[in-house]
């Protein structure tokens, strides 16, 4: 026989319907002639119920244009958003991609990669404080998504031809209609 | 997968920053009603709900599109929301234990006038932070157990053991009602 603490630990999932099949039928069974587990699940039901129905107050008439207006007020003394500088990164070696082909020259790919990293990686810490606004610590981890998204992390075993990189401009001017050239 | 916010979110990092407010309106309420459930005061509500555009707007350059826009502006939401509850309760410590001292931060209290609604209101204020976090996002924002660990960044696995621990206080707390029949 299923205990009734087995099945009290079952009600919620029972409730949001996260059972299987089986053990939905063997709640269900047992909620059927325990009338105690009964009275628990209905008890369930009617706290969920009272808590999604609890209100939230109607804002007053004139309420949202004046939350509009001062949100406008507020974001018009900020700076225009960017990119964040992996998002330009990334954009930027995507560009780079259709510059050269990186199976020809995966060592100027691994090298803008790892180069911009350490970059970036002195720019975080030296800004960043020890103790991180919630939204900073949002953008970290955005970041950091961004850098497990990047193909070209997985050149990183052809480092030799670095100075490739002084001559990224010169690829960019002769990208100029010639791009297919370079590759 | 790019959503239609998406393409809102690139038109104001390409320089339309006017295209900002489209997100404000698809989504103030919304996050309103976020802010006064975690804080059951109309006033701060406001002042979060406004704080997490602004944010919202300065850190968009790294919404990237892999959760949705509504899912990402809940965690600034919520971040915000907890950080206030925390300063909340180093300057109030009664409310630790969700016995609100002051009845004007309560402006729910007025409009609750069925014993059980009353009841339910303190049992939730009485939640840790993110069991009530996770109780509001669940059962009255709607979010999956899934977006919900996106929002607290947490795992699915943490989402539900605070949503199953929050479920069991509150009905420990309204045991009386089921005696009650």
């Amino acid at each position: 026989m299923t205990g009734c603490d087995e099945i009290r630990d079952r009600l919620l999932s029972h409730h949001e319907d996260a059972l299987g099949a089986e053990e939905r039928r063997r709640v269900e069974a047992h909620l059927a002639t325990c009338g105690e587990c009964a009275r628990e699940a209905r008890l369930l039901r009617e706290v969920l119920g009272r808590v999604q129905a609890l209100p939230v107050p109607e804002p007053p008439a004139g309420f949202w244009e004046e939350f509009g207006a001062a949100v406008r007020e507020r974001i018009g003394a900020e700076p225009p958003p960017r990119p964040s500088l992996w998002a330009r990164v990334a954009a930027w070696v995507s560009g780079l991609q259709g510059l050269v082909r990186l199976r020809r020259m995966p060592a100027l790919a691994a090298a803008t990669a790892l180069g911009l990293l350490l970059v970036i990686g002195l720019v975080r810490t030296q800004q960043t404080p020890r103790d991180l606004p919630p939204v900073e610590a949002l953008v970290l981890s955005e970041d950091l998504g961004i850098a497990q998204n990047l193909e070209l992390l997985e050149n990183l075993d052809v480092l030799e031809e670095v100075e490739v990189l002084e001559r990224l401009d010169l690829l960019r001017r002769l990208n100029g209609g010639r791009g297919s050239r370079l590759s | 997968m790019p959503q239609p916010d998406f393409e809102v979110v690139q038109r104001v990092l390409g320089g339309e920053t006017a295209a900002f407010e489209v997100l404000v309106r698809q989504y103030q309420q919304d996050i309103y009603r976020l802010t006064y459930r975690m804080t059951r005061n109309a006033e701060d509500a406001k002042d979060l709900a406004q704080e997490t555009f602004v944010q919202a707007y300065r850190a968009l350059g790294t919404f990237r599109g892999q959760s949705r826009f509504s899912t990402w502006l809940y965690r600034i939401a919520m971040n915000l929301c907890l950080n206030h509850l925390k300063s909340s309760a180093r300057e109030d410590p009664a409310e630790v234990d969700g016995h609100l001292a002051d009845p004007r931060v309560d402006s729910l209290r007025v409009l609750l006038t069925d014993e059980r609604d009353r009841a339910v209101a303190q049992a939730i204020e009485a939640l840790p932070p993110q069991q009530k976090a996770t109780l509001t996002l669940r059962v009255q924002q709607g979010l999956s157990h899934q977006e919900i660990a996106e929002v607290l960044d947490c795992s699915e696995g943490t989402a539900k053991a605070n949503y199953f621990h929050a479920v069991r206080a509150l009905q420990r707390k309204l045991q009386r009602f089921r005696d009650a029949g």
